[in-house]
């Protein structure tokens, strides 16, 4: 087992001529809740496609718990143990909120014949129960996702992603567009996830509250280029941070 | 009918009447199946042979429409090659019977296979492309074939066009409409069980997952294109079986009918029953079926009436007949 449970090395993606991540280094440690962030442009979302593999990397390196992961294909991820959320929803719309949380347990639902041709799969069915019941979409089960206020839309992202049963869990913007409420609930339901369950959380956000609250580690991109890491505390107090990002916000706070 | 659940449902739920999961079927449903099944049964007692060979071509369109209700309205992949497929099981049932005399519920599934495979291949060509390069793709396909058909001659007779010899097994033959009704049922039934069957499993949810979002299906691990061939491959079978139905109660079949026409109007009865709703399906193939089958009359306007059905549909009822109604009856229910 290795100590990072995602290892980034020398990850470099250019697009034609533009350079948008430039020999970035990362390492999550296990069962930690580390934060990429950086002003808009900086290639955190680049970053992120790479490592849920739907960008490929020119050049650079990905291992998931010490395997090499550079040239997988984005769909074995999740029997890999990995899911990821999306920055500008990609629900299944049309599809109730409980299906939309059972296609999210399909690495799940198969083997053996039986279980993959059943409309309710033994034991996948009350893991998906159970974590509607968790992120408070219950009372919506039956309701197609398009349907949903965006605030239920974003947990139900994050509840069809726990149906993977992630080893890593990826959040692009997961507090994005949320009131202050929901994102207290939000840092509380993540809080939960780590410490708890022992998910690895690596998430990519504009929100300061949310990622000082509950980062064992930052990381801060900025022009596709590292420029600090460490504790939210080391980062906040980083010049460079504060010149590059940080200052900016602060002044607006 | 005026459940107010089912209008909230969503219109790929594939609750058919007595197979869903929950055990309170509501009572409209059972009505509606006890209608369909007493129908099905008592028919060849109450009327003629041309009726019942009306009944037969009907429920071929059925399984035509459950065909392409996998592909387009479970699976969200413009494919317009039905016909083709069609055609490809209407000649290897026919050609299996004529040079083999293979019992027919051998050729029926040789139908069905060969059309799957050539399925299988096409669709793992033209499946590389979406939206309306994939309409264009198949759509060059099935004109192909439709000119294969008519110039293979040594195989499919060509222009001549191709007689079929009775369906046998052992020493039954097919010789009449009547006689090919209970068989035409069954393989109806069978077709119907097997796609709700396929709708409610893990491969039916990720059909869904594909329409909705490729990227999210991804994300979810579910291998988008190898998805989208299984239900071009799937959905090419139940053309093909469709096909091998049409063999047991015709004695001739002639490419011209074999063309875009046919792939349009299966493509107008599943939007007419309403995308993406097996029962839709299977509603829209009888309605506009027997819609069809009236203007008959009138075969110079026919075309003129399919095309503004169509048109109408996708402009005022886009979810369908079906979903129309009850719209309509229950007063709009949906948030």
């Amino acid at each position: 087992m290795a100590d990072h449970l995602l290892q980034v090395d020398d990850l470099t993606v250019k697009f034609g001529g533009l350079t948008a991540v430039n020999r970035f280094d990362i390492s999550v440690q296990r069962g930690t809740i580390h934060a990429l962030i950086g002003p808009n442009g900086a290639g955190k979302s680049t970053t992120f496609n790479c490592i849920s593999r739907f960008y490929q990397p020119t050049t650079g390196r990905i291992l998931l718990d010490g395997a090499d992961v550079t040239n997988m294909p984005a769909s074995t991820m999740a029997r890999l143990g990995v899911a990821r959320t999306f920055q500008n929803l990609e629900l299944f719309g049309e599809l109730t909120v409980f299906e939309n949380v059972m296609i999210g347990a399909h690495v799940h639902a198969g083997g053996t014949w039986r279980n993959a041709l059943s409309a309710r799969p033994a034991g996948v069915v009350e893991h998906v129960e159970h974590l509607l019941e968790r992120t408070g979409l219950t009372p919506y089960r039956n309701t197609s996702a398009r349907n949903l206020d965006f605030g239920h839309q974003k947990l139900l992202e994050l509840a069809r992603a726990l149906a993977i049963r992630p080893r890593l869990l990826l959040l692009d913007e997961p507090a994005a567009g949320l009131r202050n409420r929901e994102i207290a609930a939000l840092d509380a339901l993540l809080t939960d996830l780590c410490r708890r369950e022992g998910i690895t959380i690596l998430l990519v956000e504009h929100v300061m509250q949310l990622v000082m609250a509950i980062s064992d580690r930052v990381t801060v991109l900025n022009f596709g280029t590292k420029i600090a890491e460490g504790t939210p505390e080391e980062v906040r107090n980083d010049p460079s941070v504060i010149e590059a990002y940080l200052g900016q916000e602060m002044a607006h706070a | 009918m005026r459940d107010k659940t089912a209008a909230v449902l969503p219109r790929s739920e594939a609750d058919l009447p007595g197979l869903s999961a929950r055990s309170s079927v509501p009572l409209g449903r059972v009505a509606l199946l006890a209608l369909a099944v007493a129908t099905l049964a008592l028919l060849p007692f109450a009327v003629t042979g041309y009726v019942l060979y009306i009944a037969n071509l009907l429920l071929v369109f059925v399984v035509l429409c459950l065909g392409l209700h996998l592909v387009i309205g479970e699976s969200g992949q413009f494919a317009l090659a039905h016909a083709a497929f069609y055609g490809i099981g209407i000649y290897t049932s026919g050609l299996a019977g004529n040079a083999f005399g293979w019992p027919f519920p051998l050729s029926m599934l040789l139908a069905g296979l060969v059309a799957g495979a050539v399925g299988v291949v096409i669709g793992a060509v033209a499946l590389r492309m979406r939206d309306i390069y994939l309409a264009l793709a198949t759509f060059a396909f099935g004109e192909a074939m439709q000119w294969v058909f008519l110039n293979w001659d040594q195989v499919t007779g060509g222009p001549n066009g191709l007689r079929i010899s009775p369906a046998r097994l052992g020493a039954f033959e097919i010789l009449s409409d009547r006689q090919a009704y209970p068989v035409v049922v069954v393989m109806t039934v069978l077709m119907l069980l097997l796609t709700i069957l396929i709708s409610r499993s893990r491969l039916g949810r990720s059909f869904r997952a594909v329409r909705e979002s490729e990227v999210a299906a991804m994300a979810m691990g579910i291998p988008v294109r190898r998805a989208k061939i299984t239900a071009f491959g799937l959905s090419a079978f139940f053309a093909g079986v469709a096909g091998s139905m049409f063999a047991t109660f015709s004695t001739y079949i002639h490419p011209d009918s074999l063309g875009f026409q046919t792939t349009i109007l299966v493509l107008t009865m599943i939007v007419v029953g309403g995308l993406g709703s097996i029962a839709g399906a299977v509603g829209g193939a009888i309605v506009f079926g027997l819609i069809s089958e009236f203007l008959r009359q009138t075969p110079s306007y026919q075309e003129i009436i399919y095309g503004l059905i169509l048109i109408g549909f996708m402009m005022y009822a886009p979810r369908g007949l079906f979903a129309f109604i009850r719209d309509k009856v229950g007063g709009g229910t949906r948030g």
